[in-house]
This record gives structure tokens, sequence and C-alpha cells, in this order.
């Protein structure tokens, strides 16, 4: 049971809002998609995080029903569902959010019943405690890689098939300038991955007797 | 925000000043466990008339109301099993922050206290399967005023020196076993200097907040940043419990609101550094590298040696141009009277604002102080937002609760460069209103891990848990110069943990109910 | 509304679980049992499954009553959250993606073992019965937001071995001279093989010394 795969942590949070605001609150999620309004999103790419976070809002009779038999949801409010896979720990992501970009955040959960707004954080802390639900399994294809790794990757491995191609009939002084300049190009990509560092003690005591259950010691 | 002042009198007084600057450049630490409840609060109350303030101090001071300078400064501090040991009850020890409950020991995984820095290497006293409960530390001008004091302290205890027991098992100089732990500045010929034993002058970069003493001139650089330019201070609920801090509330604190109030919590470390392998390295790493050994040893810290920042002073010649002027401007304070001392201090002053009046946005792509330099990891100022202004709330918004006030000292001696094994480091001690949130994430993101540099697991070199000698440090290249980045590897660990613990440093308020046994939760 | 956000596909599905088993355990139980039981990482059933950045399983109990003055609300239903973020650049991407989970997860026989208390799931004895049954439980995502890139799982992979070996090269090949350096980099680009599917990093790799797949 664990909401963590390596740098990845999964967080689930369902919270609730009235149809009237889940109407409101969509026509604002669409105006994000619109590249005029991108630049909103850009306080979550600068604080790079995240791999992929998603919101979905969700009506009562949307909840899927597979069969005349399954009794139909009756709710009162409309659901939004917020999926997120970051790095770092659960206290690290929940305050740089607060403390970087609570505007943003206090736009995506407008008006949901009981938000505190991003600020101060212990409300904060406590809303998405309260509010967040457990992973059961979680996996990543890539559990020593942060979402700056696999972005650094990329540069690295486009860089690096073109530079072959564009040095493939140079001469060695000619090779070595051309390196050297790449290597310029990518500094911002080279450190080494690993695994991560452990950021929960609770997750650690999970893993470790994992390895003893499993008879890996 | 409106601000309250700070009740200086109720505030101990390592909090707010740091002793060595008020002419305490030596210390003695002493830890105790409490056998007995009753002679711990009865001890703790003869203590109390002992205790240093915050209360300034002046030139034509009295005693009676805490603003003469006295010979020593006394302070003490609890752990949670000390707290608990002396009766605080039940329902506050369950209010204290989960760091603080679990002691350091407990904490080694998020700390990467392994290896080398494992708890089985520490100094007998903290590996003892029995805690710590209280910390006594003097800080004073000569060893012969501090014994004064330790030896007036001990006698308090009276008929209960079992029940009030004085914890031995600190390694000594000579690798005997100690009943405390001695530190001291490094004194060059004769002279008070702010190095530590890697040759760096240290804590340069203290955290300047409202309500702290110092004159106002040390916001520059200590504060977080103004948004049309220049420094303001932070708020006192980082750094004191019971005032508001930077996320617009009070810090978590604990029950009853008297017991926290004016108090906070303090990390004690004792660094052993590994003087030998960090000279050896300089001396391998720089035969290749082509700034030269004095460079590297800068793009390793962010600083020179003379603690002249990279981001201002790039060139071996402008730091040493720099250490010139200051000895200068320090000479001429001393040698000048009346007006022209004015002007000195003045010029002096502007010297020593230079040191700290900088952001990592002036060199974001790290040419002049490497993105994962040890000064750029512990305290990134503006650096993480990226240079995309206007992304965060502040530019500074992901540094300013991670700001610690350092209150350590180096200890023992290492003349010999070439040694290792020698008893001599520093004491760390960091203080803030939240262990977990301040010093335990520095250590375990910026210093031991890379992410939020965007340099995966690459470690601080100074400081990081280094396995064996793979660490590797990257020297970027600057965005203007034709040269390539430059590669460290075979980083060894240079520092490693030999203790320490998790202490609560409460107000004379909280003492006195505390010694009282009058603390009550509800 | 977009589940995409470029190559990138959000795909969330919420199955609802049957109200019981016939045994002294309900549904909902024996299915976090078995979920909790999963091995990790590159023994997940889910790391046989191509394009699968990552991945979630959770039991969805309940909402959360956030107390008076707001309402109280229960589900009538308890559900199966399964939640992807995958590589998807077209709807029928994303059918093919489910053929593949039907297929492969876990070396296949996967999905009916974890779907097997899922309501209405009794007439799913195919791939296309599997495609059919998620896309009527699946959810719309009303916001995506990619912080990574939307490469085919297999580029992101390759690219980190890259991204690790290359680092590795560059530290250990400092300061040599010319015609050196271009022979020990023609060499790396030998073994590495940058634009071929293989070596790579394998599909949740969480240790450094099983990492690489040759």
């Amino acid at each position: 049971m664990s909401n963590i795969a390596g740098k990845a942590y999964a967080m689930n949070l369902v919270t609730p809002l009235t149809e009237l605001t889940a109407d409101f609150n969509k026509v604002v999620f669409f105006g994000l998609e619109i590249p005029l309004f991108k630049d909103k999103l850009e306080g979550l790419l600068t604080l790079s995080m995240i791999h992929y976070a998603r919101w979905s809002i969700v009506r009562p009779s949307e909840f899927p029903r597979v069969s005349a038999a399954q009794p139909a949801e009756e709710l009162n409010y409309n659901y939004m569902f917020f999926f997120s896979n970051f790095n770092g720990s659960w206290a690290q992501y929940v305050d740089s959010f607060s403390a970087a970009i609570p505007d943003g955040l206090n736009s995506l959960w407008h008006n949901n019943i009981g938000w505190p707004k991003a600020v101060p954080q212990q409300p904060f802390h406590s809303y998405v405690n309260d509010n967040q639900l457990w992973t059961n399994h979680y996996y990543s294809a890539y559990p020593m890689a942060a979402s700056n790794d696999v972005k650094a990757a990329k540069q690295v491995k486009d860089e690096l098939r073109e530079f072959i191609e564009d040095t493939l009939q140079d001469a060695p002084d000619q090779f070595s300038r051309k390196y050297h300049a790449l290597l310029k190009r990518l500094q911002d990509s080279l450190s080494c991955m690993a695994e991560t560092p452990i950021v929960s003690l609770a997750h650690q005591a999970v893993v470790e007797q994992c390895r003893v259950d499993e008879g890996i010691v | 925000m409106n601000d309250r002042a700070v009740d200086l009198h109720d505030v101990q007084g390592n909090i707010i000043k740091a002793y060595p600057r008020f002419g305490f450049p030596r210390a003695r630490y002493l830890f105790f466990r409490i056998n007995d409840a009753k002679a711990g609060r009865g001890f703790l109350a003869k203590l109390l008339p002992l205790i240093t303030t915050s209360a300034p101090w002046l030139k034509e001071g009295n005693a009676a109301d805490g603003s003469a300078r006295p010979d020593v400064a006394t302070n003490v501090a609890f752990t949670f099993e000390g707290l608990r040991r002396l009766g605080v009850p039940q329902a506050s020890l369950q209010s204290f922050p989960e760091a603080f409950a679990s002691g350091m020991k407990a904490r080694r995984a998020i700390l990467g206290d392994d290896g080398p820095s494992a708890p089985d290497k520490w100094d007998a006293v903290w590996q003892d399967p029995d805690p710590v409960h209280l910390f006594v530390a003097i800080c004073g001008g000569t060893f012969e005023q501090i014994q004064r004091c330790h030896d007036r302290i001990l006698a308090l205890r009276g008929a209960s020196a079992d029940a009030i027991q004085l914890l031995d098992g600190h390694r000594g100089p000579d690798g005997q076993k100690l009943p405390y732990q001695d530190a001291s500045a490094i004194f060059i010929n004769d002279e008070v200097t702010p190095r530590e034993h890697f040759g760096y002058a240290d804590g340069i970069s203290n955290p300047f907040f409202k309500g702290s003493l110092a004159d106002s001139s040390n916001v520059v650089g200590g504060g977080k940043r103004r948004g049309a330019g220049g420094w303001e201070p932070l708020e006192t609920g980082e750094f004191l419990l019971g005032y508001a801090d930077e996320a617009f509330e009070y810090p978590a604190a604990p029950v009853p609101n008297l017991l926290g109030d004016n108090g906070t919590y303090l990390v004690y470390r004792k660094l052993h550094e590994n003087v030998g392998s960090f000279e050896s390295y300089l001396n391998e790493a720089s035969a290749a590298y082509p700034g030269g050994r004095e460079m590297l040893a800068a793009k390793l810290a962010g600083r020179w040696r003379n603690g002249a920042p990279l981001v201002r002073y790039p060139t071996e010649a402008s730091a040493n141009q720099f250490g010139e002027e200051w000895a200068r401007a320090k000479k001429q304070i001393a040698e000048s009277r009346g007006v022209e001392r004015e002007r000195a201090k003045r010029h002096f002053s502007k010297l020593n604002e230079s040191m700290v009046d900088f952001d990592y946005t002036e060199d974001p792509a790290g040419g002049r102080c490497p993105i994962g330099a040890h000064a750029r990891r512990v305290n990134p100022r503006s650096a993480l937002e990226y240079g995309e202004q206007g992304a965060f709330a502040r530019p500074d918004a992901l540094s300013n609760r991670r700001r610690i006030l350092r209150r350590g000292m180096p200890y023992g001696d290492s003349r010999d460069r070439t040694d290792d094994q020698g008893e001599h480091g520093v004491i760390f001690m960091a203080l803030g209103a939240d262990i977990a949130r301040q010093f335990e994430f520095v250590q375990q993101q910026w210093i031991n891990y890379g992410n939020d540099f965007r340099r995966a697991n690459d470690k601080d070199p100074l400081l990081g848990n280094h396995e064996q000698d793979t660490g590797r440090f990257l020297i970027e290249s600057d965005p203007h110069a034709a040269h390539p980045p430059h590669f460290c590897s075979k980083i060894r660990r240079f520092v490693e943990t030999r203790g320490g613990d998790y202490f609560f440093v409460p107000s004379l308020t909280a003492l006195h109910m505390i010694a009282d046994g009058i603390v009550d939760p509800t | 509304m977009s589940n995409h956000s470029d190559r990138a596909y959000g795909l969330m599905v919420l199955c609802p679980l049957r109200s019981e088993t016939g045994q002294d355990q309900s549904p909902e139980a024996f299915l976090r049992d078995f979920l909790n039981d999963l091995p990790q990482h590159e023994l997940s059933p889910m790391a046989a499954v191509p394009n699968t950045y990552l991945c979630r399983f959770f039991v969805l109990n309940d909402v959360v009553y956030q107390g008076k003055p707001a309402a109280l609300d229960h589900l009538k239903s308890k559900y199966l959250a399964f939640v992807a973020e995958i590589h998807a650049p077209e709807e029928s991407d994303v059918d093919e993606y489910l053929r593949l989970m039907w297929k492969l997860a876990g070396g296949g026989g996967f999905v009916p073992k974890a779907w097997q208390y899922c309501l209405g799931f009794e007439s799913v004895t195919n791939a296309d019965q599997f495609v059919e049954y998620m896309r009527r439980c699946q959810i719309q995502t009303t916001l995506y937001f990619n912080g990574s890139t939307d490469e085919p799982l297999a580029e992101q992979l390759k690219a980190l071995y890259l991204k690790q070996e290359f680092t590795r090269f560059a530290y250990e090949h400092q300061g040599l001279p010319p015609a050196a350096l271009q022979d020990a980099f023609r060499a790396f680009a030998a073994r590495v093989r940058p634009s071929a599917a293989t070596p790579t990093w394998r599909p949740g790799a969480s240790s450094l010394a099983t990492a690489v797949i040759e």
C-alpha cells in the first residue's frame, strides 16, 4: 500500500463543489488550455516537481453505471478529482504550492466546499490531508527519475543523436571543439541519477518490511 | 503585517545573539540525564537566575535588568525525553512535532547519517540508548571564566548529583572521554577568526528577522527580497514560536501557548571534518582544473576562503583585493578617531554588506557560482524561480521558509593539515520554529540530493554524504566564456556526523512553568 | 475539455464493485488486499504494458464529508479506480493500449484477477470487450497538465539511459587529447547505440544494478 514509487508520489484528492461552481470552474479550466492563458500555468512549470497532473470535475450522473442493477449515484454535489504525480515529499509539495503559487491553487480549487485557501499553510495542510485518498498500487516506469531528469534526458538524447550525425566526418580537432560545445550546451542535464532519498520514514519502514517478507535482506 | 515587539527579556539569549560576535568566542556544552523529576525541576529552578536573555547589552548597563554584558552567557534546552522526564503533561508532549519527539537519531535515514556518519560511529554520549535530557551551554571569553560557571552549575545540584547526571562520553582532543564538549573560534596569531577547519570564513549569512537585535544593516542579504529591490526582514514566526510567520499564521506550537511562545527548536550536531582528505582532494583535483587551487575551493563552497561571494567576486584577483581592503578597513577603525573613525566604520560596513548583498538572479547559468555549490544550495535566495519573473508569488518563495539561525562554533585543532583522525570539526547548531521544514528539509533535499537544482542525485560537495569516493560536482561554464564545464569526480565524504540531538529552547516564562511543575495543557 | 496534453493522455476509469462476494469479506476489502500485495516497480504487472508512464490503482470507498454546513453525501457503489498517464497521441491509441493491457499486464491474467470484483465484468472475456467495458467506465479529464515530456515511453527510457551513460562518459574522459577523445567517444556510441531501441532502461527500473536491458 503506497503512495510512493521511487522518486514519484501519487496524490489523490476528491473534493465536493456545487453544480454552479462546477460549471464556472470548467470554464476557467478550459481557459487555462488556451495559449493566451497558458502562462497562468507557468508557475507550475517553474516548480518543475510534477510529472503529470490532472483535474476531472464529475457530475453525479457521470459516475459510471454499467447496468440497470447498479443503483444510480444520488449526490448533493459534483466532485472534483485531482491526481498528481510529483517529486519530493508530501510536505514539500504542499508547502511549495502554498508558498509559490497560492493564487493559482485558489483558482483551481475555487469555491470547493470547505476550501480554506492556500495560505495560511496549516489549514491548507489539513484540507489536503482530510480529502486525500490513499493509493493501493502505484507504478512508475522510472522510479529513479524525477520529472527534471526525464526532461534533461530528452535534451541529452536529442543533442547526442544530432552530435553524432554532425561529427561523422570530422577530424579530431574539429570533433573535440564540437564535443566541448556540446558539453556546454548540456551542462544543466549532466547529473547522474540514483534511487530516491528517503522522504518518509513510515514508507521506508514498509519498504524494509516487504524486503524482509520477500526474503531479500 | 502589524509587528508585535519581541519581549527580549523572555527569549533566551542564544536565539537572538550570535555570542562570538559579542566577545564570547569559546564555549562549553554540558549534557545531563535527569533521573528524578522532582530533583530535575529543583535544579532547573536554581539555574533560572543564571540564564542569559536576549535583552540588549549596553555600555553602561546593569546586571539587574540584564543590560550589563555578563562574563559568560548561559542557556538551556531540552530534548523531548527531557521534557517528559521533567513531568510535562502527556497532552502537551503530544502537541510537540514529530521530528522533535522522535529525536535526531531516529531521523537518521532522513538526514543521511549513514556509513561513517551512522550512530555506531558517534561519540559515546550520543550512542547511548538512554537519551540525553538537558543541554546547558556556557559561552565565554576565556576557558577560566567558563570553568568557573561550569563548577558553579554542577554545585547547584547539591545532594542530587546522581539525580542530575552529567553525561560522560564526548571524545576529547586526545581521544579520551570527557564529560563536556568544548568549542572555540579558530584563532590565528591570537586573533579571533570566523574560519572553520577547511579554511573557509563561516557563518556569514544569518537570517535577519523582525525583532532580532542586530542593527538594520544586517537586513541586507539576511532577509527576504523586497519587490522593488533591496531586502526586508523575515517574519519573526520563522524563528520564534508565538509570532506571525511567512505563511501568515502562527507556527504550529505546543499547548498551552505559554509553553511555546518565545521559544524555538535547536538542532545540535557534532560534525567531524576530514581535513586531510579535503586538503589532498584540493591538491589532486586542482591539478586538472584550469582555475587553480583557490578557485576550486571557492567553486565548491560558493565563496572564497575569505568569504567573498563568487557572484560578486568571480576572480581570485578581485577576491584578494576585497580581502586586502577589508583588512585595511578594519585596521583603519582601530587606528582612527572621531569623524574619521565613523567614516572608516561606514566603509567597513559597506564591505561587509557586499558579502551578502547579492542574488543568484545575477548568475542564472552558474558561471560564477556553481548551481551545486554549498552556499547556493543551503540558501538559494531567488535562484529557484529560475529567472521566470513573476512565476511565483515572490521570487524567493521557495527559500524563505527554509532558513536557519546558525549558532555553532568550531571545535578542536587542525594545524596538522594531513590529519583526518584528529578531533576537529564544527559543533553545528541550527535554530528555527520547525525542525522538519527548515533544517531537515535543507539537509535532505538540498545537501544530500539535487533535484530542486535540476542536478538529479548530485550532493553538496562539502557536506554531502558521498559514498566512498563517488561524489561528483559540476563547475558550470559561463555562457560567454569559451571553456567547457569542468567535471570534478571522486569526491569523498569530507564531513561526518559524530552525534547530536534535537532540543527545545523554552522562553524564560516556560522555564519557570516547567520548573514549578505547573504546565497545564487544558 | 481534454484528456490530452500533446501526445500524453490522462486515462481515468472508475469501475463499480459488486456489493458482495459470498464470503466473509467485502469485494473492496479483497480488492484492496490484492492491490496492496502486488509487487513493485519492474515487477509490477503494469511494467509489461507499453507506454505506461505512471499509473495507480485505488479503491474509492466514498466521498468525504466536509462537516456542517456541507451536505452529507454517500456513494451508492464502491469503485476500482484506475488512473494512468500514458503515451497515446489519438483516441484509437487508447483502445490499443487497453488491448495490450488485457494481453500483457502481469504476463496476461492480471486484469481478470484485478477486475473480478467489478460489476458486469463477468461478460468481459476478451480484449475488445475489455476496451468496451473500460470506455464505458471512463471519466473525462477536465484539465491535463504535462510537466514532463510527451514522447513514447521507449524514448523516455532510452533518454534516461543515455543521460546516465553520457554523464559518466563526460566525467571519465575529461582532458583527453582530441584523437583519444574521438576514439573513446566512438567506442561509447557503439556501446550505447543512441538511435537503437537497446540498450536502454527497463520499465520500472528501481536500482542501478539491474536497470539496463541490453
